[in-house]
C-alpha cells in the first residue's frame, strides 16, 4: 500500500480490522417443516389474539364495576370530551355518507325495478335495508375507521411515550382512566349516530323518489309507514351498542400492544380498523341468525 | 436529615427477571437507604431500566423479593400499594408528561388523583413545585410538545415531587441535556435530596452526576450487581467492566477536563 495520504490512515486502517466475511445467514429456501411450523405458530397467535380482546373486555367490566361501586371514580369530564369527538364531530361526515347511500339505494331500485314495473317497492326495499342492516353497518364501519383508529394511535403513543407506565405508578388504573371513557363514548355514540344515519339515508332515498323517480314525497312516507314496523327499527338499533362495544375493545387492545417503534404502531392502527370491520360484520351475521330465529 | 446508611429503605433479594428465555436480571441483590443517592449504571442492555421498573412494578418478576418500605410489594392488598405508589415519584426517561394536559395540570395530576384539596391550593401547590425546579410561572401554560427537553425532565421531576414522596426514581435524568444544563439538574437535586430527605434511586451513564451527586453506586453485570458502594471503591475495584468504565478512555478525559480548565 503506497501513496495512501495520512488524512485516511486511520479511516483505512478501521475498514481493515472490520470482518469482511458477513455472518451466516439462514438459508431461504421452500421448506416443508419450516412453513407448518409458520402455520401453527400463526394459528397459536390467532388463539392469543382472542384471548386479548376477552381479557380487554374483562378488565373494562372489571372497571365498571369499580365505577358503579364508587361513582364519584367515574372520569366524566373524558367521557364527555371523548363524546364530543366521536359523537359530535361525526355528525356531518356520518349524515353526508348515509345521504348518499340512501339515495344510490334508491336510484339503483328505480332504475332496475322500473323494468318490471315495481317501481312501489323501491321504497321497501330502501327502507328494510337501510333500517334493519345498511344503517348500523355503514356507521359501525366509519366509525371504526374513524373513532376505531384515533383511539389505537392515541393509547399506542401513550404508550410509547411511557404515559400508560406513569399512569401505573401513580397508583391508577390505566383501563378505568384511559378506556373506559373511551369505549363508554362510543357506546353511547354509535346508537345515536346509527339513528341519525338511519334518518339522513330515509331522506336521501326520499329525495330520490321524487325527483328521479316521479314519487312524490306523500306517497313515500305512506309507502314507508306501511313497509316499515318498530320492530326493524329495534333489530338495527339492537346491534348498535354491541357494535360499538367491539370496536371500542379492538382499538384499546391493539393501542396497548404498541411496541417502542412508530412502525408498530402503524401496524397496530391498521389492524385495529380491520379487525374492528371484520368483527363488525361478524356480529351483523350473528345477529341475522338470531333475529331470524326469534322471528323478527 | 436522616444519615445514610441508617435504615434500608429498598431491599432487592435474588430477583430474577426474564423475557422468554432470556434472564435480564439473574439472582439480583441490592440494597439503598433511607437518604441516600444511588446511581446504577451498566452496558446498553444490562437490565438497569429493568431493574428500576420491576422494582416499581412494571414488569413481573419471576422470582426472589423486593421489599420498599418494609413492605414486599406482591404480597399487599391493592389500596395499601396503592399508599406506597403515593410514597414514590417517578421520572421516567422520557419526561412521560401527558401530552394532553399543560404543564400545570401535568404537576397537578397526582395530587388531584390521590388528595382531596381546594382548587386554588393545589394549583399554587403546582406553581411552587414548578419554581422548585427552577422552571418561570409563566411555563405552566405550556403545553409538553411546547418544551425543550431540559424543561420536559424539570417538568417531570416538579410531578414526580408533587406528593412530596419519599423515594424518587430517576431513569437516565440527565440523557439527552447539554453540560450546563445537567450540572444544573445535578444541583437541584443534591438541593432537593438535602432538603427534603429524599432516597433518589438514579439509572445513568453520567460520569459527572456519578462523581457529583451520588452516595453510592451500584454496578449492573451479567444480571446481577458486580460493584456496590461509593466512588472511591468504584475506582479500586479489579472488576474488568468496573475498570474500563470509571478508569476508561471518557473517565481519563473528564479527569484532564477538571485538571485543566477551559481557558
Amino acid at each position: 500500500m503506497t501513496g495512501l495520504a495520512d488524512d485516511y490512515r486511520g479511516l483505512y486502517d478501521a475498514v481493515g480490522r472490520t470482518a469482511v466475511v458477513p455472518p451466516d445467514k439462514p438459508r431461504s429456501r421452500f421448506d416443508v417443516p419450516a412453513s407448518l411450523a409458520g402455520v401453527g405458530r400463526s394459528t397459536v397467535e390467532m388463539g392469543r389474539e382472542v384471548t386479548g380482546l376477552v381479557d380487554m373486555l374483562g378488565r373494562v367490566g372489571r372497571a365498571l364495576v369499580g365505577v358503579a361501586r364508587d361513582p364519584r371514580s367515574f372520569r366524566l369530564t373524558s367521557l364527555v370530551h371523548q363524546l364530543d369527538r366521536v359523537a359530535w364531530q361525526a355528525v356531518p361526515i356520518i349524515a353526508l355518507i348515509t345521504f348518499l347511500i340512501g339515495c344510490i339505494i334508491a336510484q339503483q331500485g328505480f332504475f332496475h325495478f322500473r323494468k318490471f314495473g315495481a317501481d312501489q317497492y323501491v321504497v321497501d326495499m330502501v327502507g328494510i335495508l337501510v333500517v334493519r342492516e345498511i344503517g348500523v353497518l355503514l356507521v359501525a364501519i366509519m366509525v371504526a375507521g374513524r373513532s376505531g383508529s384515533s383511539y389505537t394511535a392515541e393509547l399506542g403513543s401513550m404508550k410509547m411515550r411511557e404515559e400508560i407506565d406513569a399512569i401505573r405508578t401513580m397508583g391508577l388504573d390505566p383501563v378505568s382512566v384511559l378506556i373506559l371513557p373511551r369505549v363508554l363514548a362510543l357506546v353511547i355514540a354509535l346508537p345515536a349516530l346509527t339513528l341519525l344515519g338511519i334518518l339522513a339515508a330515509l331522506y336521501g332515498g326520499g329525495l330520490v323518489a321524487s325527483l328521479y323517480g316521479g314519487m312524490s314525497p306523500e306517497i313515500y312516507m305512506a309507502r314507508l309507514r306501511e313497509a316499515l314496523s318498530m320492530d326493524h327499527l329495534k333489530v338495527g338499533m339492537l346491534k348498535a351498542p354491541f357494535m360499538a362495544l367491539v370496536i371500542g375493545i379492538v382499538a384499546c387492545a391493539e393501542g396497548l400492544r404498541v411496541k417502542g417503534s412508530a412502525e408498530s404502531l402503524g401496524l397496530r392502527t391498521t389492524a385495529s380498523v380491520v379487525k374492528a370491520i371484520f368483527l363488525v360484520i361478524v356480529l351483523d351475521g350473528i345477529f341475522a341468525v338470531y333475529f331470524a330465529s326469534i322471528g323478527l | 436529615m436522616t444519615t445514610p446508611g441508617s435504615e434500608t429503605i429498598i431491599s432487592v433479594r435474588d430477583v430474577e427477571v426474564a423475557f422468554g428465555s432470556h434472564k435480564v436480571l439473574d439472582g439480583l441483590s441490592l440494597d439503598v437507604d433511607r437518604g441516600e443517592i444511588l446511581g446504577l449504571v451498566g452496558g446498553s442492555g444490562s437490565g438497569k431500566s429493568v431493574l428500576m421498573r420491576t422494582i416499581i412494578g412494571l414488569i413481573p418478576k419471576r422470582a426472589g423479593t423486593i421489599e420498599v418500605f418494609g413492605q414486599d410489594l406482591s404480597r399487599i392488598a391493592e389500596d395499601e400499594r396503592r399508599g406506597i405508589e403515593r410514597r414514590w415519584g417517578i421520572l421516567f426517561q422520557h419526561g412521560a408528561l401527558f401530552s394532553s394536559l399543560n404543564v400545570q395540570q401535568n404537576i397537578e395530576f397526582p395530587m388531584r388523583e390521590h388528595l382531596d384539596l381546594p382548587d386554588g391550593f393545589r394549583r399554587s401547590i403546582a406553581l411552587a413545585k414548578l419554581q422548585m425546579v427552577g422552571l418561570e410561572p409563566a411555563v405552566a401554560t405550556r403545553m409538553p410538545s411546547e418544551l425543550s427537553g431540559g424543561m420536559t425532565k424539570r417538568v417531570a421531576l416538579a410531578r414526580a415531587l408533587a406528593l412530596d414522596p419519599d423515594i424518587v426514581f430517576l431513569d437516565e435524568p440527565t440523557s439527552g441535556l447539554d453540560p450546563i444544563s445537567a450540572g444544573e439538574f445535578d444541583a437541584l437535586l443534591r438541593t432537593l435530596q438535602r432538603t427534603l430527605g429524599l432516597t433518589v434511586f438514579m439509572v445513568t451513564h453520567d460520569l459527572d452526576s456519578l462523581h457529583t451527586v451520588c452516595d453510592r453506586i451500584a454496578v449492573v453485570s451479567g444480571g446481577r450487581i458486580v460493584a456496590h458502594g461509593p466512588m472511591s471503591d468504584m475506582l479500586a475495584s479489579n472488576h474488568p467492566w468496573v475498570r474500563s468504565y470509571f478508569r476508561g478512555r471518557r473517565a481519563i478525559e473528564r479527569e484532564h477536563r477538571i485538571a485543566t480548565p477551559m481557558p
